[in-house]
């Protein structure tokens, strides 16, 4: 079979949704410590799912084992159906998966723009010596780097800032900056974690609508990590709660707050006799 | 400002310095003229150990050994078989160099390529380290080349070092390498890959999951720079008319990493402009290491109280200016107009 047929009968069988993600019992430990256990998630393409859990429930630690910033323990991890388990975090970047950092990770000797331009330099097909040279087809990239740029700027709202030091942006514009840097990698998987963290109840509504907007016109399946519910009951089709590494329950936000087990874990299991 | 003027500006820029170095050449002192060189060449270790410290933020140690890998690599190269022959008496040259002579370009090219091998190879291990680590790892790294170059006997031969190298190095040579080694690291550094390293440099976390592969931009950060610290060794070399090992010791590392620092690390404009001052201020402080008379107190030459003065002048740096003397200002031609503009308006 070629290649192409391959692919074909692969379309036909899953001709609704095609798995973006998919972790099988991937167990993550620290030592003696187990900070996720038994990890299971099959993540169809164009979803927007929830990631909550009580502090320290292992929710960054799943992201960081998705992008091996630390290598798992156990378990399977595909993205598209290719092992990335053992890949190194810059290839599994290049794959298609992107993220955001809970304590914002931005370059902030640079300015908005170069954050972003330097997004695309993983992309970047000339070589150092058609660089340094600038021949046309490194002329040609370049042009269409910054003119990306300026649509991602425009696509958050910070085109106005565009020359300004990434350090100097308020806290809510430099949440949605790391959204455009991490767009700028052409992702098919986002990674959010805490977007919301910092923002006022306007800007979280207006990250609310960010979110949805870049997922439909970028083509984007989303992980969200949030404390803050307003932005989880809202935007996600689905909710997987963590305690402690352990997924405790899964599905629709109406059936998560209804959960006792997630009612138990969020707020103790000190009224059950009462 | 259009890309056209600039690079106009630019290479009227260059023309003119090729007219002052034709007269320099002509008329200027020869004192005067060697000490120019020894800047030039200062300028170009600076400019290509800020590709690696400046702008990478890889802290390395190892900058003299690769000039010494260049020094030697290039001297063995264009040195006429007699010259040679009167070198090494004690054990004879191996068999293919003391038969080899070739053109001082070409020796000089061939110098930096082999220092540049040399950084790839000590690149791909020492930086999977960092930090700390890094600079003790290459500081190891340019004492393993020193000794080693102490011990090669048939090659380098040994501690006597090399003598009566030809003077080929001139104005024409200094300059032109400086030229060139700007040029390439202004435009990498203003490029993509210049972007890529300036990431690294900020958030090593931040760029890998941006897709950048960190392993494979340090090395070449750290092959470039060691590249244009070869020909710069090459060039000495042939300036001073001798090379032994030890003169590539850590001391020399810490001058360079003096001038970087001086001049802003990540600043290309700092690294030229303090590299030529650090020659001349090398030559003009040699009145400190005379014999002194201050207030009835007589005071011995002591050498090495140049030093000195420069490890002040570190402090002070360090203390009052972190970012250098020229912090971030980069010379531009957008920079040149407005001071023009400026003195317009207040005629």
């Amino acid at each position: 079979m070629t290649p192409q047929s391959a692919e074909a009968t692969k379309t036909i069988k899953s001709v609704e949704k095609q798995t973006v993600l998919k972790m099988e019992h991937v167990t993550k430990r620290f030592g003696g410590l187990v900070a996720v256990s038994d990890f299971n998630l099959d993540l169809k393409e164009g979803e927007l799912i929830g990631l909550i859990g009580p502090n320290g429930a292992g929710k960054t630690t799943i992201f960081n084992l998705i992008t091996h910033v630390i290598p798992i323990t156990e378990g399977k991890m595909e993205f598209y159906g290719k092992d990335i388990a053992n890949l190194t975090t810059d290839r599994i970047i290049r794959l298609g998966v992107a993220r955001t950092f809970q304590n914002i990770r931005l370059f902030s000797n640079m300015t908005v723009r170069e954050n972003i331009l330097t997004a695309f330099h993983a992309h970047l097909k000339s070589g150092l010596f058609t660089a340094v040279a600038f021949l046309p087809k490194y002329k040609n990239e370049e042009e269409y780097f910054q003119q990306k740029t300026l649509e991602l700027m425009k696509e958050v709202g910070i085109e106005h800032l565009a020359d300004n030091i990434s350090s100097s942006l308020p806290y809510g514009l430099q949440r949605k900056l790391e959204i455009a840097r991490a767009l700028a990698t052409n992702p098919k998987l986002l990674l959010l974690d805490e977007p919301a963290a910092g923002m006022n109840p306007d800007e979280t509504l207006e990250l609310n609508q960010l979110i949805l907007r870049i997922r439909d016109k970028y083509k984007l399946t989303v992980i969200v990590i949030e404390h803050d519910m307003k932005v989880i009951m809202n935007i996600c089709e689905r909710i997987v709660v963590l305690d402690h590494g352990v997924t405790i329950a899964q599905g629709t936000p109406i059936e998560i707050q209804q959960n006792p087990l997630v009612i138990k874990a969020y707020l103790g299991a000190g009224d059950e006799d009462a | 400002m259009k890309r056209r003027t600039k690079v106009l500006l630019s290479l009227t820029l260059i023309i003119a310095i090729y007219v002052f170095v034709y007269f320099s050449e002509l008329y200027m002192d020869p004192f005067i003229k060697r000490i120019l060189n020894t800047g030039l060449i200062y300028a170009i270790l600076g400019v290509s150990l800020n590709l690696i410290n400046g702008f990478t933020g890889q802290f390395s140690l190892g900058h003299a050994g690769f000039m010494a890998i260049g020094a030697y690599a290039s001297a063995l190269l264009y040195m006429s078989p007699e010259t040679k022959m009167s070198n090494f008496f004690m054990i004879p040259l191996i068999s293919p160099l003391d038969r080899i002579q070739i053109p001082f370009f070409w020796a000089i090219i061939i110098g930096g390529l082999m220092a540049a091998g040399a950084g790839f190879i000590v690149g791909a291990p020492c930086l999977r380290v960092r930090g700390d680590y890094l600079a003790i790892v290459t500081y190891g790294f340019s004492e393993i080349i020193r000794s080693l170059f102490n011990n090669l006997q048939n090659i380098t031969n040994g501690p006597l070092g090399l003598k009566g190298l030809p003077t080929y190095t001139n104005l024409w040579w200094t300059v032109s390498w400086t030229i060139i080694t700007v040029i390439v690291i202004k435009r990498i550094v203003d490029s993509s890959y210049g972007r890529a390293l300036k990431a690294i440099r900020d958030d090593e976390i931040a760029a890998e999951n941006l897709g950048i592969n960190l392993f494979k931009h340090k090395v070449l950060a750290f092959v470039v720079g060691s590249f244009f610290a070869g020909i710069a060794g090459g060039l000495l070399g042939s300036l001073l008319m001798t090379i032994d090992p030890n003169s590539f010791s850590i001391l020399f590392t810490y001058q360079i990493i003096m001038i970087i620092l001086l001049g802003g690390l990540g600043n290309i404009t700092g690294s030229v402009v303090v590299g030529i001052g650090f020659a001349f201020l090398m030559e003009w402080l040699r009145f400190v290491e005379m014999p002194m008379n201050i207030f009835g107190i007589e005071i011995p030459g002591i050498l090495g109280m140049r030093m000195l003065i420069f490890s002040i002048l570190l402090m002070v740096t360090i203390l009052f200016f972190r970012q250098g003397i020229f912090g971030k200002v980069e010379f531009s031609w957008e920079g040149v107009a407005k001071l023009f503009q400026k003195k317009k308006v207040k005629e």
